[in-house]
């Protein structure tokens, strides 16, 4: 059938992480009145895909990169229309995410925050680079409860604790749930600094960030 | 009577006897309890050569490594090119707040190269150095692989999706910071440092392919490393899980591998052994796991773990994070000149 078709084409669209494709296929399978959230899950496999070959050493992180714009590509037709099924129904949470001030990786905060948009939390991504400040200013100002910070660097994971730490000497620390991640960040640190959570990757971000809203 | 640690490294990078396993740290060592100590402190100490040559003696001082180093950072090639840099304050590293190009412009080379942005300064460093702590330890000058000077001027995103897309667009800015890795390198030489680092921090696998490695890293290394000649070892610090391109890096003519623990160092001993190979390979204490995290306990057990997997020489895996705390590199030292050989 033809519903299928697309599917995996658009599935196939990340894999060749083809930009042009993964926008044309996107539209086209609303065109065909396919659900844009399996649309989307088809692209998420996609990426585990990639993401399980990345692991084995098999594709490297630029492909990862194209492939990230690929799906980024897609979602920007297909999650207007989540949005607009989702509004019909509760609002969704809002959470800011970037990575942490004096370190400027991108990608894999890109990742989770994108994961955590198709999985119907409203992201604010304030960038790379954030200083403490900015994530409370920005945190208040949109009402969102959840902080998430990256830090994929060995010089600015400490800076994941200044943010704690500027949230404690603020007195606002018991208002924000702090999920920290980020290749050189580890549960052992997240306890340590008194993280509320550890998201290993973006998966596992989306998923902790449920269990702690207690949404399901 | 022992060696001294530049007595040391020196033999080990010449293919030569040493009393004892070296124990240096190639990427940067500096932490807060370091600056207090040396009562020199980030950020003077990224500018000013004497504060720099002070902060950087504390490694063979106050923390007994064979060898001192500087900078700290990886900034100082590409703020002369024009990347604005952001200051880390007195706790964190510089970096890049802007890349300076866009792909497709020329990356034009400025000129005097080495009297501009901290190049004076490092260079200064390296003469103090000499004189302070030069006559027991190794003194290193560090600068920029060529693929990550590159990456540092026209941003890491752009240079990685290009490396796929567009590579022939990168040939320009690899070829210009090979060039003036020359020149910095050259200056480092002509400063008398003992030795080199060329940290290529981006030509990881962690960040590009075993072929990317090949066709855009590995050729620019290895033609900064013939232009160095021997002058002075070359000691190659890439980060990540190398196993794939370990005789690649070992092709490059550099004196020594700097390596993480991510790397598989026994079965690149034996890869080497069989292809003939006798560089040796520097490594692996984890900086986070173990130096800052861990115990005096768990580096002792590190070092014994490196040094039963085989490295020739003891270096955390990459970067000291600034918060490490002092008692874990002193026993990283200590550790190492206990240990039989």
């Amino acid at each position: 059938m033809a519903d299928k078709d697309i599917l995996s084409e658009l599935k196939q669209s990340i894999l060749d992480f083809d930009e042009d494709a993964a926008l044309e296929l996107a539209q086209e399978s609303l065109a065909q009145g396919i659900d844009p959230v399996e649309a989307v899950g088809v692209l998420a496999d996609g990426l585990n895909e990639l993401g399980v070959k990345f692991e084995r050493m098999e594709v490297f992180l630029p492909e990862i990169m194209l492939a990230s714009d690929a799906f980024k590509n897609a979602l920007s037709v297909l999650e207007p229309e989540i949005k607009k099924k989702n509004t019909e129904g509760k609002k969704a949470i809002p959470i800011v995410i970037g990575t942490v001030q004096g370190d400027i990786h991108q990608v894999g905060k890109d990742m989770v925050a994108t994961f955590l948009a198709t999985a119907g939390f409203e992201v604010y991504d304030l960038g790379v680079d954030v200083a403490p400040s900015r994530f409370l200013e920005e945190a208040k100002r949109l009402g969102a409860k959840v902080i998430a910070a990256a830090s994929l660097m060995s010089t600015t994971r400490p800076v994941q604790k200044d943010l704690i730490d500027f949230l404690e000497a603020k007195g606002v620390r018991d208002q924000f749930i702090v999920l920290v991640g980020g290749g050189v960040v580890t549960q052992e640190w997240a306890d340590q600094i008194a993280a509320d959570g550890y998201g290993q990757d973006a998966i596992a971000t989306v998923n902790l960030a449920k269990r702690l809203l207690h949404v399901a | 009577m022992g060696m001294t640690g530049k007595e040391r490294l020196t033999a080990l990078l010449s293919g030569k006897e040493v009393d004892r396993i070296p124990v240096l740290s190639v990427c940067q060592y500096v932490t807060y309890g370091l600056m207090e100590k040396t009562g020199a402190y980030w950020p003077e100490a990224h500018y000013d050569g004497e504060k720099m040559a002070r902060l950087s003696a504390g490694g063979a001082e106050i923390l007994h490594l064979d060898a001192v180093r500087v900078p700290y950072c990886q900034t100082v090639e590409a703020e002369i090119y024009g990347s604005a840099i952001k200051d880390g304050g007195r706790t964190h590293l510089p970096s890049i707040a802007k890349p300076a190009f866009s792909l497709g412009e020329e990356p034009r080379i400025p000129e005097n190269f080495t009297a501009k942005g901290r190049i004076p300064a490092v260079l200064d460093a390296i003469r103090r150095l000499k004189q302070t702590v030069g006559a027991e330890t190794l003194v290193m000058g560090s600068l920029v692989g060529p693929f990550s000077v590159a990456a540092n001027i026209i941003g890491v995103s752009a240079l990685l999706k290009a490396s796929l897309r567009k590579p022939e667009q990168l040939v320009p800015y690899f070829e210009a910071a090979e060039k003036t890795a020359e020149q910095y390198a050259q200056a480092i030489i002509d400063a008398g440092a003992d030795a080199i680092v060329i940290e290529d921090m981006m030509a990881s696998l962690d960040m590009i392919s075993p072929k990317t490695y090949r066709v855009m890293a590995a050729p620019y290394e290895k033609q900064l490393i013939d232009f160095i000649g021997g002058r002075v070892p070359v000691i190659i610090h890439i980060c990540g899980k190398l196993d794939q391109v370990m005789k690649d890096v070992a092709a490059t003519g550099a004196a020594a591998i700097s390596v993480e623990s991510a790397v598989d160092i026994p079965a690149a001993k034996e890869e080497f052994r069989q292809a003939g190979i006798t560089t040796p390979i520097l490594g692996a204490v984890h900086p986070i796991d173990v130096l800052l995290e861990g115990s005096r306990e768990d580096v002792r057990e590190a070092v014994q773990q490196s040094v039963a997997a085989g490295v020739d020489a003891i270096s955390p895996d990459c970067a000291i994070a600034p918060d490490t705390p002092l008692e874990n590199l002193l026993e990283l030292t200590k550790a190492a000149a206990e240990l039989d050989l």
